[in-house]
């Protein structure tokens, strides 16, 4: 039987993950030059948001297709309540600062959610189930899919067009593209800077948030943690897309999930490579295809479209 | 805290001073009672409430004594039930159920066994010990080894049954019936034993150790080396 | 003024997170300051927090118990016994900073821990430098006791290190002929986490199946970090393997076992005692039904210690369960409080000066009835009392399957 479409489509869906992730990365970075590294736990606390509306919003044994929807409200409420926050209290005070000075911040405040979600939300400590759709998996020739990444296969995709109508057709997404290519010319053109930016870590916590749910739909358990790995992960995907391209963020991403799956599973089957095959390596692999990547491409995949204002 | 901890007044008993209890210096207490009652309920209670106890008593000589006594059997209750409550907790099983047959049954392997000169080629034999520690007598049900290409016979034949606190030697034969289906060179051959006693029939494995599994599949490799092979004992 | 802004921040920041990591690791109980006795510290590391803090917190919790058994009956007189845990996170830098910290504590008289092998390896030395006995209650990887070369010739390292859980030495082969010789598997796909633990029971496992005529179909290391496993099962189920065989813990084993059977692989994952967890069962969900797990030990249905364990346990109202090595810590804690007793009473009732060495000589001598049966060390350390069980899911819990004993 022909694993290959099988480990393209894991690729793709671990892919799309990291895409839904990396997009917040992109924005704000294009926005404010700021690698937002709380955003990772942004990603984890939408996760939680979702599983609160489940726990203690929703009666007991709603039925997912009811129950999904009002997560999803859950989840992004609560990211974005929490990006919007930490725009507000940890970043606001520190724009015009050395850029170290918010990238200490952004660290400090990930390693600050992390741990209020495992001191206060309940039983947090390790690993809390999250709530599964029900049914069987579906077959497509030879590929399987999962119930939960349904959600996740639908969710990218769609995301990634409604986001590209608001930035191209909206004021508010010409007014952030104003502010991306030159704020202080965007500010003197009346454009509100500070609220696009904070429209620009509120969408990016919306993705996170949606990523989440997918995350606890796909794994079916989420914990404290899940946002640190996974944040580095997209961070990675947004600049082998090009940092600050929305499409590359998505389009690295998936590159991304689809080099390390194919890398755990077909390295180890050539020759002399035995030893570096496992999906203990997936990760060198990736961190290989990355350097490439930038050796020959230094502004990544999609790169050319925001000029590098470094 | 210490000794007798605070207790809480229990339900209509309203030992009032019980919550200090656990303060008590026996010294500098002792207002002139000659009831030993009294003394008894000084001796734990030399709070201000106990005074003013006290003093209400003493004006009412008639009910003195059978209030002091109704006092320190309140006391007794409490204290004893304090002590009722926290007791090591070995006291509650009186009446120890007896114990699983595998928790006391050592089988452990002495070394290989003479083969009777009869016997069918590729055959050998292994000495074991099975002993029973304690509890009732344990009843060997059944004795195998779990190789398809090995067949096993115990002497004594299974059932049999042994003491607590005695040992029993238990030779064991095997036969190699099928080589393909036999481990060359198993790392942790075991005997799957059946044992029975009052408590529980169960099934259990004894790993019998590495010079086990060396001696077996030494005596498996000279019985599958040579077709005809009859391993001999020196 | 923006440096020193900067520094202040980023300065106000890191206390701040420090302060909340901090949480987990403050939960040394002294309620014990009554009896103007002497007062010894029974040390425990274990990890505290994150993902493997349920059976770190049933350690933590059984020594507690112990310790308040053994000061309730005055088990030893004129000595307290109270608690320090420190949480090593699972990390081997962890271990070793927290084994400076206790061998500090001169109070300390006897360590119970780690969880795990790896941390073990980076603690035995410093232990044994300050002759402060280590007891583990779950450590299984062989070298820790019989030396690196331990398959050849055995060669005890550290002379202050014990542990009551059974070695990875019999217990992947237990699982090996288990598999084999009653579940009639033929062919298998072993996966490991590369840490100490799993990586060495992989290979016992896989050598003994070997051993016993099984083929295996497929090896593969999963990233510990990640939880997506998915190209790990499509690559197992196309494998054909009849049974997969998992070297490591359950925070990983539980996603692995369920993306194997949404793979459409519906084989059994078998997993050692890292994996023999309720937690296991939470994480992988539903179709874990039939997975397996050896873990050390009998049974604790079987045992009537273990039964009053378990009931002591309850009383105390602890609010995590006690795990797989509740029965191991309690065992351990309380071969120290022997230990204590031992020295204690060969020297008219009091601590000697050099506390620390005497009991980690008497260690070797120390035997009882213990939780877990009976308690006592071999040559190496290792515990005496070998038993094990293969334990499978059904119905959402661990039910025994086959117990054996070791004795060689």
């Amino acid at each position: 039987m022909n694993e290959l479409p099988q480990q393209l489509v894991n690729g793709l869906l671990l892919g799309s993950m990291y895409g839904l992730v990396a997009i917040g990365y992109t924005m704000v970075y294009g926005i404010v030059q700021l690698i937002n590294f709380a955003h990772g736990e942004i990603f984890m606390t939408g996760a939680f948001g979702a599983l609160s509306v489940y726990l203690w919003v929703l009666p007991n044994g709603t039925t997912m297709w009811i129950a999904l929807p009002l997560m999803l409200i859950g989840a992004i409420l609560v990211a974005v309540l929490v990006a919007i926050g930490a725009e507000r209290f940890a970043y606001r005070p520190l724009r015009g600062a050395p850029r170290l000075a918010p990238l200490i911040t952004a660290i400090g405040l990930s390693l600050a959610l992390q741990q209020a979600v495992w001191a206060w939300y309940p039983e947090a400590t390790s690993a809390r189930t999250f709530p599964q759709i029900e049914g069987g998996p579906f077959h497509l020739g030879d590929v399987t899919i999962q119930t939960g990444d349904i959600f996740l296969l639908a969710a990218a995709p769609i995301s990634m067009a409604v986001l590209a109508y608001f930035v191209m057709k909206t004021r508010t997404g010409r007014g952030m593209q104003a502010t991306a290519q030159d704020p202080d010319t965007a500010k003197l053109m009346g454009v509100n800077t500070d609220r696009i930016i904070v429209i620009a870590f509120a969408l990016g916590a919306v993705f996170a948030a949606i990523g989440g749910v997918a995350y606890g739909l796909k794994y079916g358990q989420i914990d404290y943690r899940m946002g640190f790995i996974l944040g580095l992960k997209a961070f990675t995907a947004a600049v082998l897309g090009g940092i600050g391209n929305i499409y590359g963020a998505m389009i690295g991403g998936v590159v991304l999930g689809i080099a390390e799956t194919l890398a755990t599973a077909y390295i180890a089957d050539i020759p002399g490579m035995d030893k570096f095959g496992s999906q203990s390596w997936a990760d060198v692999w990736a961190f290989v295809l990355l350097i490439l990547v930038l050796l020959f491409r230094p502004q990544g995949l999609l790169g050319e479209r925001v000029a590098d204002r470094a | 805290m210490s000794g007798v901890g605070p207790v809480e007044p229990g339900e209509g008993t309203h030992a009032w001073d019980a919550p200090d209890a656990g303060r008590t210096t026996a010294a500098g207490v002792g207002p002139t009672g000659p009831a030993d009652a009294v003394d008894a309920v000084d001796a734990v209670a030399p709070t201000p409430a106990a005074r003013l106890f006290h003093g209400l008593v003493r004006h009412r000589g008639a009910h003195r004594r059978a209030v002091s006594a109704a006092l320190a059997a309140a006391f007794l209750l409490a204290g004893g039930g304090y002590l009722w409550a926290t007791r090591p907790h070995e006291a509650q099983q009186a009446a120890p159920a007896p114990p699983f047959p595998s928790q006391v049954v050592d089988v452990s392997y002495l070394g290989e066994a003479a083969v009777p000169p009869d016997a069918p080629p590729r055959t050998f034999a292994f000495d074991m010990v099975l002993g029973v520690e304690s509890g009732p007598p344990v009843t060997v049900t059944r004795l195998t080894q779990p190789y398809a290409g090995l067949s096993l016979t115990s002497a004594p034949r299974a059932p049999f049954r042994t003491k607590a606190g005695s040992v029993r030697k238990v030779v064991i034969t095997m036969r190699v019936t099928e080589c393909g289906k036999v481990p060359k060179n198993a790392g942790l051959p075991f005997l799957d034993v059946t044992l029975r006693n009052a408590r529980a029939i169960q099934a259990h494995s004894f790993i019998l150790g590495s010079r086990y599994a060396h001696d077996l599949s030494e005596a498996v490799q000279v019985a599958c080396s040579n077709e005809s092979g009859h391993h001999q004992n020196t | 003024m923006r440096q020193r802004s900067l520094i202040a921040i980023t300065a106000a920041l890191s206390a701040g997170a420090l302060t909340l990591t901090a949480c987990g690791s403050r939960d040394s109980d002294d309620k014990g300051s009554d009896s103007g006795g002497t007062t010894v510290t029974i040390g425990i590391d274990a990890p505290l927090t994150g993902d493997l803090s349920a059976l770190g917190l049933g350690i933590k919790n059984s020594v507690d118990l112990a310790a308040k058994t053994a000061n309730k009956q005055k088990y030893v007189d004129g000595v307290t016994f109270k608690i320090e845990a420190l949480d090593d996170q699972a990390q081997p830098s962890s271990g070793q900073q927290n084994a400076t910290k206790l061998v500090a504590d001169k109070s300390v008289l006897g360590v119970v821990g780690p969880l795990n092998s790896s941390v073990a390896e980076s603690m035995q030395k410093v232990f044994d430098d300050a002759k402060l006995v280590e007891v583990s209650p779950a450590n299984t990887n062989p070298a820790l006791t019989q030396g690196t070369d331990w398959a050849n010739s055995k060669k005890r390292v550290y002379n202050s290190y014990f542990r009551t859980a059974t070695t990875d030495a019999i217990q992947g082969p237990f699982a090996a002929q288990y598999l084999i010789n009653d579940a009639k598997k033929k062919k298998v796909f072993v996966i490991d986490d590369k840490k100490t633990y799993g990586a060495g029971l992989a290979g016992t496992f896989t050598e003994e199946f070997k051993k016993l005529g099984g083929t295996v179909a497929g090896t593969e290391h999963i990233n510990p970090d990640s939880k997506d496993f998915s190209a790990i099962a499509t690559k197992v189920k196309n494998s054909g393997a009849d049974v997969v065989y998992y070297g490591g813990e359950y925070p990983q084993a539980g996603p692995l076992s369920k993306q194997i059977k949404a793979a459409g692989a519906k084989i059994p994952v078998v997993g050692g005692d890292g994996i023999y967890s309720a937690d296991f069962i939470k994480l992988a969900g539903a179709t874990a039904t039939g997975d397996l797990a050896t873990s050390v030990g009998a049974p604790v249905e079987e045992l009537a210690s273990a039964k009053e364990f378990v009931a002591n346990y309850k009383t105390e109202g602890y609010k995590e369960a006690y795990e797989a090595y509740g029965g191991y810590s309690y065992d351990s804690a309380w071969a120290i409080i022997e230990a204590v007793k031992k020295v204690v009473d060969d020297n008219d009732g009091k601590l000697p000066d050099d506390a620390r060495a005497k009991v980690t000589a008497a260690m070797q001598n120390v035997s009882f009835d213990g939780v877990t049966g009976k308690v006592s060390f071999d040559e190496f350390g290792d515990a005496t009392n070998k038993q094990l069980t293969v334990y499978a899911v059904e119905n959402g819990a661990w039910k025994p399957v086959k117990s054996g004993t070791y004795s060689g």
